[in-house]
């Protein structure tokens, strides 16, 4: 019971088109994107998205919160590593949120941080759906935020 | 509601009056038969007329499956939707409920149930009766600790505690084997090693009592006043495995961490018989910090293959 990833296009290679569907208060973890760009447009409802700064190297203590803003329907946010790191949520407790989101170049595997330690872990990230049939998910391992 | 709904629309199954300003639904939902999905989300509800008293003997309460009360003003959850027995799927999402009451063990087919953005305080061990809940959100409530009980979820799949005030888990929380997804992020949980947080020095009565009982010493009704008989009936065995110990009123709570795959520690809480009970993993070194990753191995190999996705974030 958490966010799903539906890939929608994969754009011959170069980029990566999902729709990502948010059950009341779901959010993601803190996380990169791997040296790509990520558009995101907000289809239904609203999320929060809090920008994070990079930890220092050895960093062993709180991250530091940059801003956050509510993003509502149709707005389009943008974000890359040299911007810095962000968490989504729907932090409605009522209402369901849809988001369309674009990576290019794509990719599958990012980073997650411990907001209060900046320690940070490699993740692959698992799609619930591509091009509207479910994906059955084989690994055991822990799943992705993102 | 109208008047005459169940007259117009005997054999209606789904309702959704979600956003239209209801301040109370009354008897014109006990008439409808075939009710099984009720929505009645972002409305004015709250107040004592908000659900029909007699929602219990009405063939709602075995036919009702989801119910979504979430954006309303309940200060406390109605005691006629407890009599809802059938109902599989609760939501009072963004309420302003202060508690839960412990006859939720009355919804005892309840699946889902989602009480994030509340003001609740404090979980009844009760809520651990609810033999079938997979799914139970807590999130964005001023919870400060959750009871062990808990752990009795056999069923539960999904945690979701982000955003309140634990400091803490009770280390029970291991034993929920189908426990797939965990939220923890937004709590000042701590982060390093605490030494014993409290510790009452045992009475004489309780040393007595932890001697009778760790060296079985043989006694009969008689030979003992009642109170004492009884008193030694309610001793707890020691956490500790490696421990053969017992107490009764005086235990030691120290906070352990827990690895899980090697990536998020957890704190957790022990309840120990005393200062100095601890697992033979624990040598004579005085550094807090490997006494506490020495003693949480054992648990952390067995918490990894348990728990797949630890969403601390």
């Amino acid at each position: 019971f958490r966010y799903t990833r539906n890939l929608v296009d994969n754009g011959n290679g170069k980029f990566n088109l999902m729709i990502l569907c948010w059950g009341e208060g779901h959010g993601s973890s803190i996380h990169d994107h791997t040296d790509s760009h990520c558009f995101m447009k907000i289809l239904q409802g609203n999320l929060k998205e809090t920008l994070f700064e990079w930890p220092e190297k050895k960093g062993n203590g709180e991250m530091t919160r940059k801003s956050e803003r509510v993003l509502r329907e149709n707005q389009c946010a943008y974000i890359n590593d040299s911007i810095g790191l962000h968490r989504v949520e729907n932090i409605s407790h009522t209402e369901t949120a849809v988001s369309l989101h674009l990576y290019s170049p794509p990719f599958n595997t990012c980073n997650t941080f411990d907001q209060r330690t900046g320690h940070k872990h490699k993740v692959t990230m698992t799609f619930y759906s591509q091009f509207g049939e479910r994906t059955v998910c084989v690994s055991t391992r822990r799943g992705a935020p993102r | 509601l109208p008047a005459g709904l169940s007259q117009w629309f005997p054999a209606l199954e789904v309702l959704d009056v979600s956003g239209t300003g209801l301040t109370e639904m009354g008897t014109e939902l006990l008439s409808l038969p075939c009710l099984h999905t009720l929505l009645a989300k972002n409305n004015r509800l709250g107040g004592p007329g908000s659900l029909p008293k007699e929602l219990g003997q009405a063939p709602l309460a075995r036919s009702l499956r989801v119910l979504n009360l979430s954006g309303n003003r309940f200060s406390e959850v109605p005691p006629a939707l407890l009599q809802l027995r059938g109902l599989r799927s609760l939501s009072l999402g963004g309420n302003r409920l202060h508690g839960i009451p412990p006859d939720i063990q009355e919804l005892h087919s309840l699946e889902f149930l989602y009480l994030g953005g509340n003001f609740i305080t404090a979980i009844p061990p009760e809520l651990a009766k609810l033999p079938s809940l997979r799914y139970l959100v807590l999130c964005d409530n001023k919870i400060q600790s959750i009871p062990p009980q808990l752990a009795q979820l056999h069923s539960l799949r999904s945690l979701s505690l982000h955003n309140n005030l634990l400091t803490y888990l009770p280390r029970e929380i291991l034993n929920l084997v189908h426990l797939e997804e965990l939220s923890l992020r937004g709590n000042p949980l701590v982060v390093r090693f605490v030494r014993d947080l409290t510790y009452n020095p045992p009475s004489l009565q309780e040393l007595a009592g932890r001697t009778v009982k760790t060296r079985n010493v043989p006694y009969t009704p008689s030979d003992l006043p009642e109170s004492l008989v009884r008193y030694l009936s309610l001793a707890s065995n020691c956490p500790n495995p490696k421990c053969g110990g017992v107490y009764f009123d005086s235990c030691v709570r120290q906070i352990k961490f827990v690895d899980f795959c090697g990536k998020y520690r957890l704190p957790l809480m022990h309840y120990l018989c005393s200062p100095e009970c601890s697992s033979p993993y624990s040598s004579a070194s005085q550094s807090s910090t490997s006494q506490s990753e020495s003693d949480s191995e054992d648990e952390a190999s067995v918490a990894a293959h348990r728990m797949q996705k630890v969403l601390l974030g």
